[in-house]
């Protein structure tokens, strides 16, 4: 018997173990990362916005994204429309990734993606 | 030696278990291979994987005396076969078995030729084959291979670099393609499917790394595929 091998397949059910643990709690707070990364992978671009410029979206109808409230201290992040973002005057660009950036910030306004996008390349 | 030199030469000194039936070349060098002219371009680890169905394993371990004169079995680890020139990538075996959970791992113990056999190659068929440095090499469909990828947990550089070698699968993909990977995703138990799911979120994020697509542009089509998985989802945190 390789015990190299032996190892591997060791290594690989611990991580299938941990995978299912992942799994069964994905409604409670460890499965706040993945909200969060799927409502970004919704994301054509991010800003940071100042909180007025932020309950300015909240009052014209933008909804506010449920993961936000998962994290502490809460976010308030909202999908909003491109025009809509270049007006406010704090708007900052900010790459969409899991970085320093979005992370701190309070209050990030997502432009979305065009919803017609197929898989394949235009 | 130019990296696809090195590839090129190692299927060529592979050939004859290559050229053996149902054999498949599997793992990160297939988008290299699917590449124009063989480009290879992509920068992954420097070995080949060459899948074995366990059912075939007896015919792979007869061919392996005519690797000998340019590979020979790592002394650790025997399903990995060393080359005695640096102009050849290491060799690596790995073993498919179609009823195998794609979640799980077991060893096919053999003196000569063990095997890892990985669950997530359970979701791989036989695709095209092409001819390589004079060897006919058998690769496996897209989808699967991209499934594959995305159901396996994926960490650190390795993992990422794995993610964009999806991507790279992606790009060069159809309709058909896309059809059989939601096909097969929709097979799925439904922790695994959130796995691919995940995995995906975490693609649409990464940065662009030197040697590898640029994920970037390729975003919304991430998103797109995103909502075609989630479509008819009921379990959905």
């Amino acid at each position: 018997m390789s015990s190299a091998l032996e190892r591997r397949v060791r290594t690989l059910r611990a991580r299938s173990a941990v995978r299912a643990w992942d799994y069964r709690q994905r409604r409670h707070a460890r499965g706040a990362w993945f909200r969060l990364r799927r409502v970004l992978a919704d994301a054509k671009a991010a800003f940071v916005l100042a909180p007025e410029d932020a309950r300015q979206l909240l009052e014209v109808g933008c909804r506010a994204e449920p993961v936000g409230r998962e994290f502490d201290p809460p976010k308030l992040i909202l999908f909003a429309p491109a025009e809509r973002v270049a007006r406010l005057a704090s708007a900052r660009k900010v790459p969409v990734r899991l970085d320093r950036d979005v992370l701190s910030a309070g209050y990030l306004a997502l432009i979305p993606f065009d919803p017609t996008t197929t898989l394949a390349r235009a | 030696m130019a990296f696809r030199d090195r590839l090129l030469a190692t299927i060529r000194a592979a050939g004859p278990v290559l050229e053996s039936a149902d054999v498949l070349v599997v793992g990160s060098e297939v988008p290299n291979l699917l590449e124009p002219g063989l480009a290879s371009t992509l920068i992954v680890s420097q070995d080949l994987d060459i899948g074995v169905p366990i059912s075939r394993h007896a015919a792979v371990k007869a061919r392996l005396p005519a690797l000998r004169p340019l590979l020979a079995p790592s002394a650790d680890e025997p399903s990995v076969w060393l080359p005695h020139s640096p102009d050849l990538l290491e060799v690596n075996f790995v073993g498919i078995d179609p009823a195998q959970d794609p979640a799980d791992a077991y060893v096919l113990d053999d003196d000569q030729l063990p095997l890892l056999v990985f669950g997530a190659l359970s979701l791989l068929a036989p695709g095209a084959d092409i001819e390589v440095a004079g060897t006919r090499i058998l690769l496996p469909r897209p989808a699967g291979l991209i499934l594959e990828k995305l159901v396996t947990d994926r960490t650190g550089e390795k993992g990422d670099r794995d993610l964009l070698v999806a991507l790279g699968l992606l790009m060069t993909s159809a309709g058909q393609d896309y059809d059989e990977l939601e096909a097969a995703y929709r097979r799925l138990r439904p922790e695994l499917r959130h796995t691919v799911r995940s995995n995906l979120t975490l693609l649409s994020l990464l940065d662009a790394r030197e040697g590898m697509p640029d994920p970037r542009p390729w975003r919304p089509n991430v998103a797109a595929l995103l909502r075609r998985l989630e479509a008819g989802e009921r379990d959905q945190p």
